[in-house]
């Protein structure tokens, strides 16, 4: 029971001079809060400033003059309302079906032998690794009417199934696409609950289901809030697969900026349309934070949220649980196979298309061996060196972003300041944003984002983009902190560094490294931000790829998806040689 | 001090620091050179499509001008509404000196001053078709019509024959706007007694079609479609359709229909502002030249915009080469298209998607 008392000792114990903690925290939220607002309140504020303005033509000064005219055509017309709301509907589904997915894969993934964990960790991330367009090929190949799908259902002698170009197909791309983020929340949240406390419950005769309810599920709460605020943030702002996989049957809100945006070039509409995902979004983020918080009474301190709860006849109550218990473990086994062939389809369709001797990467046929597109990569002096400019500039995100977001976790997983949950919901806002729009402002200030060096400017949003991830998982990991160890050790004498470097960074690790790998991952893949702020001397690997998909694809894309899988693997097992992935002193 | 300030209205503050930052902004402005002629060390950037079209102008364009004058040619890759949107938020202080557009979207950034007419001072100019003189340099026709799975479908030879009964639910339609789905609605008004200022009845006749088994928002996704046998017909280039029958799927027919196909063409756009005019004009010169123009014909199927070209036979039966045969394609008034592009989106997505 430590983690639950040391929780329990942060919140309920009151710190003596809570005035002095209070501005400390003020002070660790800081750094991240001043570079937030130099690189996203700019663009954010001109966004602001278009959707208040009364005309959409492009070359009009702008007026300072607030007008409602673009809110109002938004939210007076129908239209627009049922794809705003179906694209929360559609954020609300997919962070859900995430979660009961997530679940089953972070809990396998917590009871591998730790020398496997980095393997399995590399697995769960391939989606995040591979092409959009890539991928939305490989859902249509499962969903299309010749699909592995399809033929299951009439072989049953089912009618065939409509699966494509719908809100299902669209929802399912989604999962797959956003899955990985909620695995690697849960999972960072499961591994510090001490097994302890699951093998007490087992020996007072508690069954896996029940065990899983009442003490794995309360305890990785933590987890599946930032899971489930990234997740619907991501799906309620997506607009790439919707467009691939709902054929245009599907509209999300996220759609109509970007063809508002970039298409019309009706800047004002676009960004009204922007404003209100993102106050819809904010108001959602805070929704779930809230009713994980009254969840969790032990870490508030205020009433716990009262479920209703089912009554029911004592022999039919033991009926139930017995059905339950017998059925669930094989539930959770399926659930388990049907997510991973999930993930791990699209990376088998790369890998196998890397080496196809098609003259598209969107054929399904295999035609022919080659190494060819292999060779092209190597021959082309280009791929190389934006590759080279894709690393440094994760490389140096990440770790921006993590030297800013781990003073900020502190602040707001221990200090107590005044409206936590505001400023936690403030540094989630570039993600509730969607990118098209953070591109559009920038767009506006193009000029003066020229006169910047490009490195640093591209840093200064990547930085802004993998904030809101490293920033929700590292308050997760600091939550979660065993805060006995720390007063152990300064009982031992131990200083305030000496516990840093000895204490809280070693039990940080685990949490770091996965904000880390996702930081990088997005920073690696960011293409829609991007390809509006590099220049000519400076181009990213994605933006590249991305720019011949504009045209063709062809099947170098996924020679270098595998070569970049290749490498996330074989870099996760050399991590994994020096730095546990897993929390072993728990034990 | 405190009277002044408190003198100013808001509005007038606004105006204040408006004027107060656009000073930030001028040296900017003004640090650039006005540097027309060539010279060793200049930097030409130019906005184009990824893929075969970045080859073949590196090969043919790029590379004979960097030796010819020791300056540098930067690519930056992407989509047309990408370079679109930043050569608009750029408009006479461009970071790029050539942009190439789709044909609507080209006769309206002359007209909006973010590119160049097309003008004498690049000498093929005068070998250019007429169509291909308007918003820039015309350097490629690539023709938009119907496509279709011939084992499955009669053959088509009208744009009419799309609302033949057998063929409901089986049509991938284009998405508007984009410039396949642009020249679908505008050839449904045109067959249908209509025209770009009677939009009407393409609409109520696009709409007759539904239900679409999907739309289709770009050539590889209808590929796509037609491998994995979601629809039997489609609009689409017939260029990159040509590559794809006689690559991946030789069922595919490109139709000829009575009507014409509908014109679609690449245009080169000189940037206003451009402080490299003389090396812009080069490089859109030799995009016109033979090598390069036989190239984009022989690897992808476009056909020649200029008078002056010797066009191989197994080639001319696959392309539109020759006067009379550009005569037959069906042009429109851009201007009127483009002016009423939002309010048709916004009819198409009511109307046709949803």
């Amino acid at each position: 029971m430590t983690q639950t008392a040391a929780l329990l000792s942060t919140e309920a114990i009151s710190s003596p001079k809570p005035r002095r903690r209070s501005a400390l925290g003020g002070l660790l939220v800081a750094p991240l809060g001043l570079w937030l607002l130099a690189a996203f309140a700019l663009p954010l504020g001109v966004v602001t400033l278009l959707s208040f303005q009364p005309t959409a033509d492009l070359f009009e000064p702008l007026s300072l003059l607030p007008s409602l005219e673009q809110y109002g055509l938004i939210i007076g017309d129908g239209y627009y309302r049922t794809i705003f709301f179906d694209t929360l509907l559609l954020g609300a589904g997919v962070s859900v079906i995430s979660a009961v997915l997530g679940y089953p894969i972070a809990l396998w993934l917590v009871r591998l032998p730790p020398r496997w964990r980095a393997a399995g960790v590399a697995l769960i991330l391939v989606p995040l690794l591979t092409n959009v367009v890539v991928r939305s090929l490989g859902i249509m190949l499962i969903l299309s009417p010749a699909g592995v799908v399809s033929q299951i259902v009439t072989f049953f002698g089912l009618p065939e199934p409509r699966l494509l170009f719908n809100w299902f197909s669209v929802g399912v791309a989604l999962i797959q696409v956003f899955l990985p983020y909620m695995v690697m929340s849960l999972y960072d949240s499961l591994q510090s609950v001490d097994r302890r406390v699951e093998e007490a419950a087992a020996s007072l005769g508690a069954p896996p289901i029940q065990r899983f309810f009442s003490v794995i599920l309360p305890l990785s709460l933590p987890g599946l809030r930032s899971g489930l605020v990234i997740v619907f943030l991501m799906t309620s702002t997506a607009y790439v697969s919707a467009t691939l996989l709902g054929g245009k049957n599907v509209w999300t809100s996220g759609m109509v900026v970007f063809e508002e945006a970039i298409q019309l070039l009706n800047h004002p509409k676009a960004s009204a349309m922007a404003m209100l995902m993102l106050v819809a979004s904010l108001a959602a983020s805070a929704l779930i934070g809230w009713v994980i918080g009254r969840l969790m009474p032990w870490t508030s301190g205020k009433r716990p949220l009262s479920l209703p709860r089912l009554e029911l006849p004592t022999a039919l109550a033991h009926g139930a649980s017995a059905v339950i218990e017998a059925l669930g473990p094989w539930v959770a086994r399926l659930l388990l196979l049907l997510s991973m062939a999930m993930l791990l389809f699209p990376m088998v369709l790369v890998v196998v298309s890397s080496v196809n001797d098609s003259p598209q990467a969107t054929v399904a046929t295999f035609v022919g061996f080659t190494w060819k597109w292999y060779g092209l990569i190597f021959d082309n002096v280009r791929y190389i060196d934006a590759f080279i400019v894709s690393l440094q500039l994760a490389f140096a995100s990440v770790i921006v972003a993590l030297a800013l977001s781990l003073p900020a976790a502190f602040a707001l997983a221990r200090h107590p300041l005044p409206g936590r949950e505001i400023i936690m919901a403030m540094f989630m806002l570039p993600l509730a944003l969607p990118g098209i729009a953070i591109a559009l402002g920038m767009l506006r200030l193009l000029q003066w984002f020229m006169e910047i060096p490009p490195f640093l400017g591209l840093l200064a949003v990547h930085v802004v983009l993998i904030a809101p991830f490293t920033l929700a998982l590292l308050r997760t990991s600091v939550a979660q902190l065993d805060k006995t160890l720390e007063e152990a050790g300064a009982g031992l004498g131990a200083g305030p560094f000496d516990r840093l470097r000895y204490i809280i960074l070693p039990q940080l690790t685990p949490g770091m490294l996965a904000a880390g790998i996702i930081g990088f991952l997005i920073s690696f893949g960011e293409v829609t931000v991007t390809a509006f702020l590099t220049t000519a001397r400076m181009q990213t690997l994605p933006v590249r790829i991305y720019a011949e998909a504009t045209f063709s694809l062809e099947n170098t894309v996924n020679a270098v998806s595998t070569l970049i899988i290749l490498m996330t693997v074989l870099l996760l097992i050399g991590v994994n040689r020096f730095v546990r992935l897993d929390r072993v002193w728990h034990r | 001090m405190t009277d002044f300030s408190s003198n100013i209205s808001r509005r007038r503050f606004g105006k204040l620091a408006l004027a107060a930052s656009s000073a930030l902004v001028t040296p900017a402005i003004f640090t650039r050179s006005a540097n027309a002629q060539i010279k060793k060390g200049d930097e030409l950037t130019v906005g184009i499509w990824g893929g075969a079209q970045e080859r073949i102008t590196r090969e043919f364009i790029a590379k004979p001008l960097e030796e010819k004058y020791g300056v540098r040619i930067n690519f930056v890759l992407g989509g047309t509404p990408d370079r679109r949107s930043r050569a608009y938020a750029e408009r006479g202080r461009p970071s790029f000196d050539v942009i190439y557009l789709n044909i609507f979207e080209s006769r309206q950034a002359v007209r909006d001053r973010v590119t160049q007419p097309a003008s004498e001072s690049v000498p093929a100019y005068e070998h250019l078709y007429d169509i291909a003189r308007q918003g820039g340099y015309g350097v490629a026709f690539n023709p938009v019509t119907i496509v279709y799975d011939k084992t499955k479908v009669e053959p088509i030879t009208s744009w009419k024959d799309l609302w033949r009964p057998e063929l409901r639910g089986r049509i991938i339609w284009p998405t508007y706007p984009g410039a396949q789905g642009t020249a679908a609605l505008l050839m449904t008004a045109k067959v249908w007694g209509g025209s770009e200022t009677d939009i009407d009845i393409a609409f109520k006749k696009i709409a007759e079609l539904k239900p679409f088994p999907a739309l289709q928002g770009s050539q590889d996704q209808l590929f796509t479609m037609f491998d994995q046998k979601i629809g039997d017909v489609s609009i689409e280039f017939g260029s990159f359709t040509r590559s794809y029958a006689e690559s991946r799927n030789p069922n595919i027919a490109i139709a000829t229909p009575e009507e014409g196909q509908a014109v679609a063409m690449n245009v080169a756009c000189i940037t206003e502002g451009t402080p490299h005019q003389k090396l812009a004009e080069e490089w859109v010169n030799l995009h016109l030249s033979e090598p390069c123009q036989l190239a984009y014909s022989r690897e992808i199927y476009y056909s020649p915009t200029v008078k002056n070209i010797t066009m191989p036979d197994d080639l001319r039966e696959k392309l539109i080469v020759g006067e009379e045969q550009v005569a037959t394609l069906v042009d429109f008034d851009w201007d009127v298209v483009v002016k009423n592009q939002s309010a048709w989106t916004q009819r198409f997505n009511r109307e046709i998607t949803s």
